[in-house]
């Protein structure tokens, strides 16, 4: 259930997103300021530069300008963004001629949860999860950072979900390989 | 800060979400948005689909027939405007905008109101031609019409318009010109 105090907030969004279908920039940097931190957060993780990051995420906004009519507000602009995002680096990839990663197509249940026997340093699990590679980071950052489900990540990554589910299950792999490697934690 | 007072977390889901970039983006970003607002704001060459090939076909049909039959048009007195003609049904809307000139306006509405007459003077086979050509350019002046509705500071379009005039004004001066030199042999 939504809270009156998130309602109130989506009713806001609302308005600025209508204003900002209209050209008004200065309804648009405020959408802009409100969701930055998450569009450049998941930019970062999947990218792992900070410049290739800084320009995803403008190009995210820019895109999203561009689109902004096509928005449907009854939807959420910050998962809208985030698809935006992720296409967008995505694009930045193959632009760069990223190898493909062949990932086996396995049958199992990844709930996207990645949780430790005991508390790990941010900035030690950022490191770890940064040097996964690329097709489990993604699945893990969208699953188990973002919350998203496997199968709103396979649409987002352009994947069959049980592809997603197999990056998935290969990244908590990898994960408590490095960690128990590190004598850091145990990956549950 | 020592390794104790870093913060810690159980899950890959506690991490933050929100990372706050190390510089403002926004004024790459809205420098971006105003170049994407002139861009769209610029008179756009929007696809004219079958308008263009059919008005380029027709007007290779019509310098032929041109060529064919010679020059030495006069013009008729002004009688009812191209409108009035079922052949140019609906196409009065702009004609005051691209054809500013009263003088070419008079000349065309005027083989336009002899054009009946004049084409009951040629060949059938002459006669399915120009009335086949002048179908595909009014079709065509319709299409341009419609597209110029939707976007009537598009250049393009308008220029494309002014050229299916002069087609028209080929073909009907053809016309006019064949009846004449008929009637002098």
């Amino acid at each position: 259930m939504v809270s009156p105090a998130h309602a109130q907030e989506l009713d806001w969004e609302a308005a600025l997103i209508e204003r900002a279908r209209g050209g008004d920039t200065r309804a648009f940097e405020r959408l802009y300021r409100s969701h930055i931190g998450r569009v450049y957060g998941l930019c970062l993780r999947l990218t792992r530069e900070v410049a290739m990051a800084e320009d995803c995420a403008q190009e995210t906004f820019i895109n999203a300008w561009k689109a902004l009519k096509r928005f449907e507000t009854r939807s959420s602009l910050g998962t809208w963004l985030h698809r935006i995002a992720v296409n967008v680096v995505l694009a930045k990839r193959r632009g760069i001629a990223a190898a493909v990663q062949w990932v086996p197509q396995e049958d199992c249940d990844e709930d996207g949860r990645v949780v430790f026997d005991t508390p790990i340093e941010v900035r030690e699990i950022e490191a770890a999860v940064s040097q996964l590679p690329e097709g489990a980071r993604d699945a893990l950052v969208l699953c188990g950072l973002y919350g998203y489900t496997a199968s709103e990540a396979a649409t987002m990554l352009g994947l069959a979900e049980g592809t997603c589910k197999a990056q998935l299950h290969r990244a908590r792999l990898l994960l408590r390989q490095r960690l128990d490697r590190e004598g850091l934690s145990h990956v549950g | 800060m020592s390794a104790e007072q870093e913060p810690r977390v159980r899950s890959v889901g506690e991490l933050p979400q929100h990372v706050a970039p190390a510089r403002d983006l926004w004024p790459g970003i809205e420098a971006r948005l105003h170049e994407t607002s002139a861009e769209e704001a610029k008179p756009t060459s929007r696809p004219v689909r079958w308008g263009l090939p059919v008005a380029v076909g027709s007007l290779a049909a019509a310098l032929v027939l041109g060529v064919w039959i010679g020059r030495g048009f006069a013009p008729g007195p002004a009688g009812p405007t191209l409108s009035a003609h079922p052949m140019a049904a609906g196409l009065e809307l702009l004609d005051a905008t691209y054809l500013p000139d009263a003088q070419y306006r008079q000349q065309r509405d005027a083989l336009l109101a002899s054009l009946d007459s004049r084409l009951a003077g040629l060949p059938p086979e002459t006669q399915q031609k120009v009335k086949a050509d002048l179908a595909t350019i009014h079709d065509s002046m319709r299409d341009i019409q419609s597209a110029l509705g939707r976007a009537p500071g598009d250049a393009l379009l308008g220029e494309l318009l002014i050229n299916l005039y002069h087609d028209e004004m080929r073909v009907l001066t053809s016309v006019h010109d064949t009846r004449a030199a008929r009637a002098e042999t």
